[in-house]
């Protein structure tokens, strides 16, 4: 993410949750946050939970966030990120934020929070239908996922893919053709839903198969030299715990002491090397399109 | 609005799991209703539905519903945080305004891809072995691969580390305080409350991705309750740092490396045929070079690529006042007499010596141990008179000679300077002193909590032109905006006195580093400043090169204490010189030695 999307991403978030700008530079914005924001940012649960229970009117935080990196500091200058200052409307925090910096992860951990589960209309464009016919529309389950290749190390793929309810077709580019389309949660006048042929847990597991059908044809030298890995490190593990073992044979003590502590690194060995695919569920919603797929 | 019911248990572990339950899944087959599936006869395929469910029990609930810029947003963000390659550093595009050289990214790429997350740092000082293990931390953590991390440091460095972490790396690092401080993501602990019970239960009890021990060297003995307790860890990856080399031991190496990779060097009697000759010696050194390039990285400084600016020693030579003097002889009379009469008893003999030292300070320092030694001294003792005769000789004093020079010195520097003494008392002289005409200077010192030494530090960045400090080791005063220190008196030992300059002169210093050694003539500093600078050439020598060699020597007597008894047992200065050389002789013959070692590798 360069700083640019960075800023628009910051934007749309505080856009979304309705809070106030006060400023904005091309390098900066000073903000004060809406209650929905400032309870997913500052991370205070206590005052909120006190808000909540006594009906109070809060006062929410108002930040000064510069948006890129500034100039490095200077050698022994310890870099404080966090300042703030008194300005005539209350105290105001300025930070940077960047790529990597905790307060946008923050932001990235909100959304996520509250971008989870959607349903969803497309509009109809404007005009040139027929008032007095209804037109279709065929409900689909999008569903982004999130492909973790691990072992030692990891590697990571996003699929957005989608579901008809109608008749099972999948658009393995169902959010791109999405992005172009006007989506509201309300449900448009004049238009007709088509009864579902498939239900939701099926669909989803159909999606699933579908994914995990593509997976299998990539490439897995990686999990095939990791697996190597392990072994060789099982090997060199055993070679270092079994003359121990034998000479230990007649004391039993001895002996389970040294297995406890083998099984212990052949265990993190395991751990650490094991190759896996992790499939995770980043959202997913109910999209209702216009069409008979 | 999003809280969201517990799982079914076990049906659909996420894959994103911590450690902890990651070695469940290889040790516990999973629960029956969900058979694990394979996708790839070696590779494990698990699925993480919680989202989808969540959108179940909304459709049955009909809704609540998410906004669809928010769901937007989450594939972005997601998107900008992907992985997607194995080997690319991530970590590099997240840090903040800190660029790491090319040696520690180096370093940490070898970490990650050859070595696998575990390795010995073992660069020379001052290379940034702390960076190296944030950059490999760092890259772990924003793979998600590391998730709980535990870092043991001595307890002085626990701070500082944490500093370190946040203001570099931007990782939530935590310093260990109370029990519940080990729920943290990273913590950072001194190895000394770690191995405490009941903090030693629950991290055994618990799993880490990531341990990282900081000045590994102590864990050279196997039957130490250190190296059994990281043993018994449970770690994923491992980083162990240290700055002393610890080839020069053969057993404690071949300790060092079974607690990251036991077998590495095979097993134990196959290590002593294959590559023991004697205790401190090698055989077979190619293969176990080899051998330890496998999993140990040690970065020099003679490797080039790190330049350190120069530095400039200059001898400020004075001469005492004659009552300065005349107090300077009187307590050297008082101690040869003193040391006869006292007939072996070293300690207190030793204790003298500080005397001597203190009057080349000030008096404010020497007054000071004169009064307690009044005090502890026998109401009857004929010493008694001596030392009150010597206090009187101080109530002649009216001026520091050593303070006017300084005063003058930092008049000419007209730059920030920092001075250093070993004496509380002159401390204090100094402050009043550099008030009084008009020098505004801040003091530092090791009793000082961490936030006014901060405080102190920030002053003299701001404010002050000088800083008077009495304590140079320990942690986190990195000054590298100010480069020149004055010496007011000098330690004797020459790691001290490299730590005072390792302060100024570091990375990050972008100026050349002028050092001032007070030193008055005829008088004890002028041996010290002689042994220092023109025998062991200390002060130009190549940074963290004594190290090793005076810890060597300490093992048998500690530097001190060599000095201290040269001075009582020496028969005047022409012998004092002598015998002063010879000590120096036998740190240039080790310095030798260890650049032809150095050589070698």
């Amino acid at each position: 993410m360069n700083v640019r999307q960075v800023q628009k991403f910051v934007l749309a978030y505080l856009e979304a949750t309705g809070s106030q700008l006060i400023e904005k530079s091309p390098n900066h914005i000073t903000v004060k946050l809406s209650p929905e924001a400032d309870r997913a940012l500052t991370g205070r649960p206590f005052y909120w939970s006190f808000i909540d229970n006594t009906g109070t009117v809060p006062e929410t935080m108002t930040y000064s966030w510069m948006f890129g990196k500034s100039p490095p500091p200077q050698a022994g200058v310890p870099a404080t990120p966090l300042t703030s200052l008194l300005t005539p409307s209350g105290r105001v925090s300025r930070e940077e934020i960047y790529f990597g910096s905790r307060r946008l992860n923050q932001f990235f951990d909100a959304v996520r929070q509250t971008g989870r589960c959607v349903t969803l209309f497309e509009e109809p464009p404007r005009g040139v239908r027929d008032p007095l016919r209804s037109a279709p529309y065929t409900a689909w389950l999008g569903v982004n996922f999130k492909v973790g290749y691990e072992c030692d190390m990891k590697r990571e793929e996003l699929y957005g893919w989608g579901i008809s309810l109608a008749t099972g077709i999948i658009d393995e580019k169902f959010f791109e053709r999405l992005d172009q389309a006007k989506l509201s949660p309300r449900l448009p006048p004049n238009i007709h839903l088509l009864k579902n042929g498939i239900s939701l847990r099926k669909a989803m597991s159909q999606l699933e198969h579908a994914l995990e059908r593509k997976l299998k044809t990539s490439d897995f030298a990686w999990a095939e030299e990791a697996e190597e890995r392990r072994r060789e490190e099982r090997k060199r593990i055993k070679g270092y715990y079994g003359p121990q073992l034998e000479r230990a044979s007649d004391d039993p003590d001895q002996s389970a002491a040294l297995q406890a502590r083998m099984r212990q690194r052949l265990e993190e060995i395991d751990w650490q090397y094991r190759p896996r695919v992790g499939v995770s569920v980043v959202n997913c919603g109910i999209f209702h399109l216009p069409g008979l797929q | 609005m999003n809280t969201l019911d517990p799982l079914p248990s076990g049906m659909y572990p996420a894959p994103e799991t911590t450690g902890a339950a990651a070695i469940a899944d290889v040790s516990a087959p999973p629960p029956a209703e969900a058979p694990a599936r394979f996708i790839h006869p070696l590779v494990e395929l698990r699925f993480d539905r919680s989202a989808f469910e969540d959108l179940e029990r909304r459709v049955q609930r009909n809704g609540p519903w998410d906004d669809w810029t928010m769901f937007r947003l989450a594939r972005e963000a997601e998107e900008a945080a992907l992985v997607t390659d194995f080997h690319e550093l991530q970590c590099l595009r997240a840090l903040p305004a800190f660029e790491p050289m090319a040696h520690q990214v180096d370093t940490a790429r070898r970490v990650l891809h050859e070595m696998r997350g575990r390795a010995i740092l073992a660069d020379e000082v001052g290379l940034g072995k702390t960076i190296e293990a944030g950059l490999i931390l760092k890259e772990y953590w924003v793979r998600g691969l590391v998730k709980k991390a535990l870092i043991l440091v001595p307890a002085s460095l626990v701070l500082q580390w944490v500093r370190e972490l946040g203001q570099k790396f931007d990782l939530p690092a935590v310093p260990q305080k109370r029990l519940h401080s080990w729920q943290n993501d990273i913590v950072v602990a001194s190895m000394d409350t770690a191995k405490r019970e009941p903090n030693r239960q629950i991290l055994l009890d618990n799993e880490y991705d990531m341990l990282i021990v900081d000045e590994a060297h102590k864990l050279k003995n196997k039957r130490t309750t250190n190296y059994q307790f990281v043993s018994q860890l449970r770690k994923k990856y491992c980083l162990l740092l240290t700055a002393t080399p610890i080839q020069n031991d053969m057993g404690e190496l071949y300790n060092l490396i079974t607690l990251l990779k036991p077998g590495q060097l095979g097993e134990e009697g196959e290590f002593n045929s294959n590559f023991v000759k004697g205790r401190r010696e090698a055989k077979n050194e190619d293969k176990l070079q080899e051998n330890l390039g496998q999993l140990m990285i040690r970065n020099r400084r003679s490797d080039g690529g790190v330049q350190f600016t120069r530095r400039f020693v200059t001898n400020v030579p004075l001469v005492l006042s004659p009552e300065e003097m005349a107090l300077y002889e009187g307590v050297t009379n008082y101690i040869k007499q003193h040391a006869y009469a006292e007939n072996g008893d070293l300690a207190s003999m030793l204790s003298l010596v500080t005397l001597q030292r203190e009057v080349c300070s000030s008096r404010d320092a020497v007054f000071l141990t004169l009064v307690n030694l009044f005090k502890k001294t026998a109401e009857d003792s004929p010493l008694r008179a001596r030392i009150w005769e010597l206090v009187e000789l101080i109530r002649q004093i009216q001026a520091n000679t050593k303070a006017e020079k300084t005063m003058e010195l930092i008049q000419g520097i007209g730059d920030k300077a920092i001075v250093f003494t070993e004496y509380r008392a002159t401390q204090e002289y100094l402050l009043r002193f550099f008030r009084e005409h008009g020098l505004q200077a801040v003091p530092y010192r090791g009793g000082m909590n961490r936030g006014k030494k901060d405080w102190m530090m920030d002053l003299f960045r701001r404010r002050a032109q000088v800083m008077i400090a009495t304590e140079a080791g320990g942690e986190g005063i990195n000054l590298q905006f100010c480069h020149h220190i004055v010496n007011f008196d000098l330690p004797w030992n020459p790691m001290r006195v490299e730590q005072r300059i390792g302060r100024v002169h570091r990375l990050g210093q972008t100026e050349d580093v002028k050092i001032f050694n007070l030193c008055t003539l005829g008088t004890i500093e002028e041996h010290i400043v002689h042994l220092l600078h023109e025998k062991i050439n200390l002060f130009e020598s190549v940074i963290g090169e004594l190290d090793d060699i005076v810890e060597r020597l300490e093992r048998e007597e500690s530097w001190e204490r060599r000095m201290a008894k040269m001075v009582l047992e020496s028969e005047g200065d022409e012998d004092l010189r002598r015998r002063m050389d010879s000590l120096g002789n036998t740190v240039l013959q080790a310095r030798g030695r260890s650049r032809e070692e150095a050589g070698r590798t």
